[in-house]
């Protein structure tokens, strides 16, 4: 049995192949206790699979995997009891209301009737679902799916979470409540939390790892992650009044310094690996181009500049 | 009716223990219920070759076949040696193309559970199953002038033997204890050719052939000298002792996986907790509704109908000249109409019900969200099996008191404690279909499937009943049983059917370990 000490989840080489498709190589990490560790990567870089297996719910080509200190990839029911886990899409039983839902949760952990009562409706004032909780799961919206999720994988007081996608399905004031709620729960769990939404990550979480094809890229805390990044993104953000920026753009990306460039509504992103050059281009390209600008600031790339860098 | 009970309950013990002694194996090595299935198959397997050629060989002279010793000519030891070797050559070599086309389970433990599953499955079969049906063939005969049956001296004799034997309570005992001991050997000659795979000495195989032939030659040679069956058992003990001895010594020296132990208490009272959820969502989703409305239409329109069928004929333009044909209904068409209808539509009912069992729950994701939690896949199917056996016991006894209550008003005076076994027998026909969807819906993965499995399998239980010389012994038989008992009337022979009945709890019980075999290790 490997060392626990400080380490809620541990992998050793956790393998999944389907057929001839590697859906994760090799895996070896260690997220470390009262973390919120991000899990990071593209649409099938194997986020799932590392989720299902840690759960036991997929079997390994080859490898192991403790949370806890207890196996969870050799069927031992009672690792079961060290995590709570929140699919993707988690899916309940319509006919039953969200009450009934956690009640039968509570039993399948052995929870005694007072402390599971009471539990229940401490999990329900958590998540928001008081008012609903005796109405049928089957009419409720997408967030209220989650919010019971995450209630219930929280019922009986896990170490560790595991959150696959939590947010992906949810609409922007989803979102921030789930995040709050993530956030709420620091230093109480350990989450594990899978995302290929960066902001949330980046807001949430004090520990990155980035998988991309199966294979672990990354795994770094991420004031430390994103401090070895230097300086090299220049923030321009264009007042409402400013002329299109295409033709800045196309301007940008033919100067030898460029990286990359982004554009998200009103403001661009330029990362240079020649700052002193993008400096003393930047600002003539800009005047040029009859710009107004309303911030410009040199910037430390942000996580998902990182990503893109590490996973391309 | 203390020999029913005694023999009753020696063929539910064949028919349990090899299941038991598998849940306690599994509760110290790791085994997949997978195992317990393919050494089953090897048994029946090997069976498959082994009957035809014992009749080839009678054939050919050198077995008696159906002509006594002394008719054949043939010596008791040659006849001994023969059946020993191919007993011992089919089923070895079946037990060894096992173990060639399982490369991933090759430890121990795995042989053991193989061994089980072999000998388990003969013993439901071979014990449980035929020792039903010669009993419930031999019951009715005891008040019976033998010398009516027009048979020949020799079978008379015996005959009137095994009639003696069979008002001795104890002689219920003795098959149980052979069939158990029979179980140990399997498990011996099992493990003889995992020492084959293991260590690649082929020897091993040889040594099992041998060791199988000459146990079974020794025993059925002298079961002929000797009248004591303890002796017999006695004998059977002492060469089970040098393969236990072996037995014992390698496991000492074999690495072992142990699985990972959850308290009894806990997995039971996961398993509750899913039962108490099952029922809830049967009487939520309506289908308490749906089957006691099914089983409440027929059993008060069954009656209804045979009462009222000559006027119903009578008032149709043009058929009234068949109405007069039609004699004036019985009981017997009441309780005839009852298990048509019942029959007819019943199993169709079971699948549309079941089909979504565990299918339903793996297509919609909420089998994966919940067997996250610690409930045991076992108790997660068991929980399911569990719940609809009651649904249908609950569907009969509403079934049976529509019919019985109708039956009673229009026909007259049933006997209700024939009436109710009847429904009993019945219910035993239906649970067969029950155990197939569950099956289905624990192979596949969506509805359709599941229900295309289930309709395949129930189709396939179906004509069961004709196959030839073995039809009467599955569960179809069990309906005209029901016919006959439900009636209660008449001076008709009723013929109990206690095979089709042991070969129905088989047939369930193989279904539901099948189930449980596929989902352990399903992926989610």
């Amino acid at each position: 049995m490997p060392a626990v000490n400080g380490c809620a989840i541990r992998c050793e080489g956790l393998t999944r192949h389907y057929g001839d498709v590697i859906a994760l190589h090799s895996l070896d990490l260690e997220v470390p206790s009262g973390s919120i560790f991000g899990f990071l990567g593209r649409n099938g870089a194997g986020k799932t699979t590392t989720m299902r297996l840690l759960t036991g719910l997929a079997h390994p080509t080859a490898g192991r995997a403790w949370i806890a200190g207890l196996e969870t990839t050799n069927g031992d029911h009672r690792a079961r009891e060290t995590f709570g886990y929140l699919p993707q899409d988690p899916a309940f039983y319509g006919w039953m209301t969200p009450h009934e839902y956690l009640d039968y949760v509570g039993r399948l952990f052995g929870l005694p009737d007072k402390d599971r009562a009471a539990r229940i409706a401490e999990m329900l004032e958590l998540v928001d679902l008081q008012d609903a909780a005796k109405r049928k799961i089957a009419g409720f919206s997408g967030g209220m799916h989650q919010r019971l999720g995450i209630a219930q994988a929280l019922l009986h007081r896990p170490p560790v979470l595991l959150l696959d996608e939590p947010t992906s399905a949810l609409d922007p004031a989803g979102r921030y409540e789930v995040l709050e709620m993530l956030a709420r729960l620091k230093g109480a769990v350990t989450i594990f939390f899978s995302s290929h939404i960066l902001a949330d990550v980046e807001r949430i979480c004090d520990h990155v790892a980035v998988l991309h094809k199966g294979h672990l890229l990354l795994v770094e805390e991420r004031e430390a992650l994103l401090a070895r990044y230097p300086i090299n993104t220049a923030l321009l953000q264009l007042d409402p009044a400013s002329p299109p920026a295409q033709a800045f753009i196309a301007a940008v990306q033919a100067q030898p310094w460029l990286t990359s460039v982004g554009e998200e509504g009103q403001t661009l992103r330029i990362v240079a690996s020649d700052v002193d050059a993008a400096k003393r281009a930047l600002l003539p390209l800009i005047v040029a181009h009859g710009l107004l600008v309303a911030r410009f600031e040199w910037v430390r790339p942000s996580l998902e500049d990182i990503f893109l860098q590490v996973s391309a | 009716m203390m020999i029913t009970m005694a023999y009753t309950l020696s063929v539910t013990l064949m028919i349990l223990a090899p299941i038991v002694a598998a849940v306690l194996l599994r509760r110290r090595v790791q085994a997949p219920w997978f195992l317990f299935l393919v050494g089953a198959a090897t048994f029946i397997g090997s069976q498959v070759v082994h009957l035809p050629l014992n009749d080839w060989l009678a054939d050919i002279g050198l077995l008696p076949g159906n002509n006594s010793l002394e008719a054949s000519g043939i010596s008791l030891l040659q006849t001994c040696i023969i059946l020993g070797l191919t007993a011992g050559l089919c089923e070895e070599l079946a037990r060894a193309a096992g173990y060639a086309l399982l490369r991933r389970f090759r430890r121990f433990e795995h042989g053991l559970m193989l061994g089980l599953g072999h000998g388990g499955i003969e013993a439901m079969v071979f014990g449980g199953v035929l020792t039903a049906a010669t009993v419930s063939s031999l019951l009715p005969l005891r008040d019976m002038d033998l010398a009516a049956l027009g048979l020949p001296a020799v079978q008379l004799t015996a005959l009137a033997q095994q009639l003696v034997a069979l008002e001795n309570l104890w002689y219920a005992v003795p098959p149980l204890v052979e069939r158990l001991l029979a179980m140990t050997l399997h498990v011996i000659l099992s493990m003889l050719v995992w020492r084959a795979f293991d260590r690649r000495q082929w020897g091993y195989i040889a040594l099992a052939i041998a060791y199988h032939a000459f146990a079974n030659a020794l025993l059925v040679y002298m079961a002929q000298q000797w009248q004591s069956i303890s002796a017999i058992y006695g004998l059977l003990v002492l060469i089970l002792l040098p393969g236990l001895l072996w037995l014992w010594r390698v496991g000492r020296e074999t690495p072992i996986a142990r699985p990972s132990l959850t308290p009894w208490r806990v997995e039971w009272a996961a398993f509750l907790a899913a039962t108490r959820k099952e029922f809830i969502q049967l009487w939520r989703v309506k289908h308490v509704l749906a089957v006691g409305a099914v089983f409440a239409i027929f059993g008060m329109l069954s009656p209804l109908t045979a009462h009222f069928m000559p006027q119903i004929l009578g008032s149709i333009e043009g058929a009234e000249l068949f109405a007069d044909l039609i004699p004036t209904p019985t009981v017997a068409d009441a309780v005839g109409q009852y298990v048509k209808n019942l029959t007819q539509f019943g199993f169709l009912m079971v699948i549309l019900l079941g089909m979504g069992a565990i299918a339903g729950e793996k297509e919609k994701g909420t089998a994966a969200l919940i067997l996250s939690k610690p409930l045991p896949r076992w108790a997660f199917v068991l929980s399911k099996f569990t719940a609809q056996t009651a649904l249908y016991i609950g569907g009969f006894l509403v079934g049976m008191l529509g019919a019985y209550y109708y039956t009673l008003f229009l026909f007259g005076p049933v006997d209700l404690g024939a009436f109710a076994f009847g429904n009993l027998l019945l219910l035993a026909w239906f649970m067969p279909f029950v155990a197939v969807t569950l099956l289905g819906s624990a192979l596949t993965r969506s509805l359709p499937a599941a229900g295309g499995v289930a309709l395949g399998g129930s189709v396939a239980l179906l004509l069961t009943g004709y196959l030839p010389k073995i039809g009467p012994l599955f569960p179809g038989s069990l309906l005209a049983w029901a016919s006959q008992v439900g009636m209660g009337v008449g001076d008709a022979p009723i013929a109990p059917q206690a095979g089709a009945l042991a070969a129905s709890g088989v047939i369930t019980l193989v279904c539901v370990i099948g189930a449980l075999a596929a989902f352990e290790r399903q992926e989610l």
